[in-house]
């Protein structure tokens, strides 16, 4: 049983077999980033490629972006994610030129590029509509950009080629955008955004359009082209797996403001809000106030009456009020009662969704609160199986959950 | 918001149709306005006074005055003009309106690749000469004309019909011209309305006709608006199809313009009724360009 | 959906089409009328055409309305195409509300206010009325529709394929002429057609800026039709009406035969499905 409950939180931890599930890792070698060591962000006397200074971005009184100040490094894959509304693609068309900054400036490889028109910028962008040259052929779309450089013929072939054989594209050369598929113009747009071979790539919800197996396939593509490239690309997403699976470092944004800038891994394991921890993957939430604080550890009196003990980084003081954010995989689920007594809520089952490799479990607390537990359907399980209606018993160790005060 | 980025070739490309809208069609109104103060004389310019700067413009200002108009609404001639034109263009809508109305309807539900041939077969009148489309009515409503002779023959009336120089000529001729104007905007709100509101309204136990009223009606209605500008403006000021199928009894106000300025060449009179002409339909023409904006802001 | 005509839909349409073509089809087919006569049928004959070839005044006015139609069509064109991209593209400016009036506003205006404003600016200005100030004038009132036909296409036209041009380098005027005229040209032909018609039309506005010895097509038709009905005026009608008919017609086919040919490609290229 013991031994069950470690594997399990070893898979959690580690790697996550979950296919389909929000909490998936990221595969490939520079999402292993902290063994890579590709952390650019960590290394003081790097300087960034692209940082927005204190910008804020008003269409009459509306505050689109509200003082955002970011720094991105070269080679990274860095995604701006957050709801539609929030400010994300706003940040992105004023990188790109499109928009301009009310307040703050733009500086990219050192330069401030604050006042530059789009077609002066050392930038490329991927739209989200694709927005291909309805009459101009494939060739002509990707060697748009060279053209206007007034590039030699030749050389601009060469460049077309390079680039339609990296997206595989080569066999539509001669045809127009709507004789392509969706799968095919969104190679286009992609290739005819690299083709000039600009130092950041920016895509504007690049897969939005995509139907959700094309769209697994894309992310992968995307992230072969960034590596082999070396470029840095900036994808601006609301797809929270998306943003997971391909990027070095994430910004959520939540109305026009950064809310947290991370890796994958430290927006999910230690969310900095409620907003935050709900936004990627699923999470309960306990409110209460703490009790008691020692040892790395704070006590919380939770709303309704529970006591739970956690431990926690964040400074606190008695009596103030915080919340207890837990990850369903990180709840173990049983029959019996643990044998200790910390962080353990008996519980009725009310619901179970089946997934596959996977169930959530949604357990319904005597003081009416609702809580999801997740739970990997080994196949030779010794347990009984876990049905609607069963009481069930909540654990979960000190060190599962994260103190959130926002 | 794209090309606000370059300030300078941004200006350029509104300049230039902006300055020639203001010297050939706003300017010209200030200038109209100027000339209907002044009085009328056998000269060229047929009006006095004309503005010199070794006069001073004192001197100019002082020689204008509202005489045109007090003589315009002293004479019941114009007056009558205006009230006519207003009454003659507010039917004349009206009836297009019918007669266009089940036209769009049955278009917008004609199956749909039929759609783009009724279309054109719309707009291909529209296309060719006002002019010659009204001639057109002539050799048909004169005493001895086809109508007549078709009547005739089917035995319906013994006498040939008296139509042509009438008042009924002059509907038939708006009805006829602005039909375009009509069924175009009618259509594309018609063609807009989901069939499955109609159904949904047949479900829930309206019978046809009142699910006609109760919703395609109701959700027609900025085409109705629109297509009523359309024809009632221009038809206020008509001039060709009262002058061509119009009696003498047929007072329009374009007419009496054109009398003004052509026959008694008088430009200072004309002026004054084309100032008291654009004055009533400033009112439809706001109106019409606020819809116009409206429907270019929901377009983008 | 196959939907096919109800009863009340085909009559409405019927009757309508009835109301307006007749009058056409009967000018049309008097002007090949034997006898003088415009409403008794007396026989096949050509001969009013050949009597209008014989009209060298009619033939003068025809070619004044011509050389009018293209210089003002031209014209109209390139500022209406600048108005629309001015309307549509250009965001907020000081004085928009009236730019839009005076876009909107000429498409309504009655003619004859038109024409006695556009006189009036002329004598002022000191122009020799003729050619030239109808010409002008013909500008004026044709760039409003050419404007609104060019605004129409436009405003369907996803922004971001300009913002993709320049995204990629292209300056604003080069972005106008690789990717926005070639993708709205087929509406800014329409708007040429358009406003060429509109001026070989007009009579009103061309009659009060006119001056001696510029006497278009519609004044010298008007002035005829004044005097009566004869078919030698049906005859120059079905002439007029012949060249819009065809130009219209074919613009239609070229277009539907243009659409046709993108969706037979885009079908071959995903096969029947698809």
């Amino acid at each position: 049983m013991q031994n069950f409950r470690d594997a399990l939180m070893a898979v959690v931890t580690a790697g996550n077999p979950q296919a389909n599930h929000a909490s998936s890792q990221r595969a490939g070698p520079r999402t292993a980033a902290p063994q890579s060591g590709f952390a650019p962000w960590k290394n003081p006397s790097l300087s960034p490629i692209v940082r927005f200074e204190g910008i804020t971005k008003r269409f009459d009184d509306f505050v689109a972006v509200n003082d955002v100040t970011l720094d991105i490094y070269e080679k990274e894959f860095f995604a701006l994610l957050g709801p539609s509304g929030c400010g994300k693609s706003t940040l992105l068309r004023m990188l790109a030129g499109f928009e301009r900054p009310t307040q703050g400036k733009t500086i990219v490889a050192g330069q401030d590029i604050t006042d530059l028109p789009p077609y002066q910028r050392p930038v490329n962008m991927m739209f989200q509509s694709y927005a291909l040259f309805p009459h101009m052929t494939v060739e002509g779309n990707i060697g748009f950009g060279l053209r206007q450089e007034g590039m030699p013929k030749n050389k601009i072939a060469e460049r077309v080629d390079e680039a339609m054989s990296m997206l595989e594209l080569r066999q539509f050369a001669k045809r127009k955008p709507n004789q392509l598929s969706g799968g095919q113009q969104q190679r286009v747009a992609l290739a005819r955004a690299i083709a000039k071979k600009p130092r950041i790539v920016l895509l504007d919800e690049p897969l939005g359009a995509l139907d959700k197996k094309l769209r697994q396939q894309a992310q992968f593509e995307l992230m072969r082209i960034q590596e082999t490239t070396g470029t840095t690309f900036i994808i601006v997403t609301h797809d929270q797996e998306e943003a997971m699976t391909v990027a070095s470092r994430i910004a959520v944004m939540e109305k026009g403001v950064l809310v947290q800038v991370a890796t994958p891994g430290d927006i999910y394991e230690n969310p900095k809000t409620r907003y935050i921890a709900g936004f990627i993957g699923d999470v309960n939430i306990f409110e209460g106030t703490v009790a008691a604080i020692g040892d790395g550890c704070i006590e919380i009196n939770a709303k309704d009456g529970y006591q739970f003990k956690t431990r926690s980084s964040e400074p606190v003081t008695v009596g103030q009020q915080v919340w207890l954010a837990l990850r369903p995989e990180k709840i173990r689920i049983a029959h019996e009662q643990p044998a200790s007594a910390i962080n353990a809520i008996p519980g009725k089952v009310e619901d179970i969704g089946y997934l596959g490799s996977i169930s959530h479990y949604h357990v319904r607390t005597a003081p009416g609160e609702r809580i999801t537990a997740l739970r990997a359907n080994a196949a030779h399980t010794v347990e009984r199986p876990i049905s609607w209606e069963d009481s069930v018993w909540l654990d979960w160790p000190v060190d599962a959950g994260v103190v959130l005060t926002g | 918001m794209s090309a606000k980025a370059n300030g300078l070739g941004r200006w350029y490309v509104i300049a230039a149709p902006y300055l020639w809208l203001l010297i050939f069609f706003l300017i010209p109104f200030f200038i109209v306005f100027k000339l209907s103060l002044s009085d009328v004389a056998t000269a060229i310019p047929p009006y006095t006074p004309t503005f010199s700067w070794s006069e001073g413009i004192g001197k100019f200002i002082s020689q204008l005055d509202f005489e045109n108009y007090t003589f315009i609404f002293g004479d019941p001639l114009y007056v009558n003009a205006y009230l006519s034109s207003l009454k003659i263009a507010l039917i004349s809508t009206f009836l297009t309106l019918l007669v266009a109305y089940p036209m769009a309807y049955g278009m917008a539900r004609a199956p749909k690749s039929w759609q783009p041939t009724l279309m054109m077969l719309v707009i291909l009148p529209f296309w060719t000469s006002f002019l010659i489309r009204i001639y057109a009515w002539i050799a048909i409503l004169k005493p001895e004309g086809f109508l007549s002779i078709f009547l005739i023959k089917l035995g319906i009336i013994s006498e040939p019909l008296q139509i042509m120089n009438t008042t009924t000529a002059v509907y038939i001729g708006i009805v006829y011209s602005y039909l375009p104007f009509m069924i175009l905007p009618l259509y594309a709100s018609l063609e807009k309305i989901n069939p499955s509101l109609l159904e949904a309204a047949q479900d829930l136990g309206s019978r046809p006709w009142r699910a006609f009223w109760q919703v395609t009606f109701p959700l027609s209605l900025p085409g109705v608006f629109a297509g009523c500008l359309l024809v009632f403006i221009p038809a206020v000021g008509e001039f060709v199809i009262p002058d061509l199928l119009g009696g003498s009894d047929t007072l329009m106000i374009g007419k009496t313009l054109w009398n003004e300025f052509f026959n008694n060449r008088d430009w200072p009179l004309a002026s004054a009724v084309a100032v008291l002409l654009l004055l009533v339909l400033i009112i439809p023409i706001v109106i019409f360009q606020r819809q116009q904006e409206k429907v270019r802001e929901a377009g983008r | 959906m196959n939907r096919r005509f109800s009863w009340f839909n085909a009559t409405s349409i019927t009757l309508g089409f009835a109301f307006l073509y007749i009058p056409i089809l009967l000018l049309v087919i008097f002007s090949f009328n034997e006898s003088k006569l415009v409403t008794v049928w007396a026989g096949w004959s050509t001969k009013w055409y050949g009597s209008l070839l014989e009209n060298q005044a009619l033939k003068d006015a025809a070619w004044v309305t011509i050389r009018v139609g293209l210089m003002s069509a031209t014209v109209a064109t390139v500022l209406g195409t600048l108005a629309a991209v001015t309307l549509v593209r250009m965001g907020r400016f000081p004085g928009r509300t009236l730019f839009s009036g005076m876009i909107f506003a000429p498409l309504v205006m009655p003619d004859v206010i038109t024409g006695l404003s556009l006189l009036l600016v002329f004598v002022a200005l000191g122009f020799d009325r003729g050619f030239w100030t109808i010409s002008l004038a013909h500008i004026t009132f044709t760039m409003c529709y050419a404007a609104v036909v060019v605004q129409a296409r436009l405003q369907d036209f996803d922004k971001s394929i300009e913002e993709a041009a320049m995204d990629l380098g292209a300056t604003p005027v080069s972005t106008f002429f690789q990717v926005t005229l070639p993708i709205i040209a087929p509406s800014v032909i329409s708007a040429w057609l358009l406003s060429f018609t509109l001026s070989l039309d007009d009579l009103v506005i061309a009659s009060f800026t006119t001056g001696p010895g510029a006497t278009t097509l519609p004044m010298k038709i008007y002035s005829q039709v004044r005097l009566g009905v004869t078919p030698e005026i049906n005859a120059i009608s079905t002439i007029l009406i012949g060249i819009v008919t065809v130009g219209v017609l074919s613009a239609a086919f070229i277009t539907k035969r243009q659409s046709d040919r993108m969706e037979r490609e885009r079908r071959k290229a995903f096969g029947a499905a698809g």
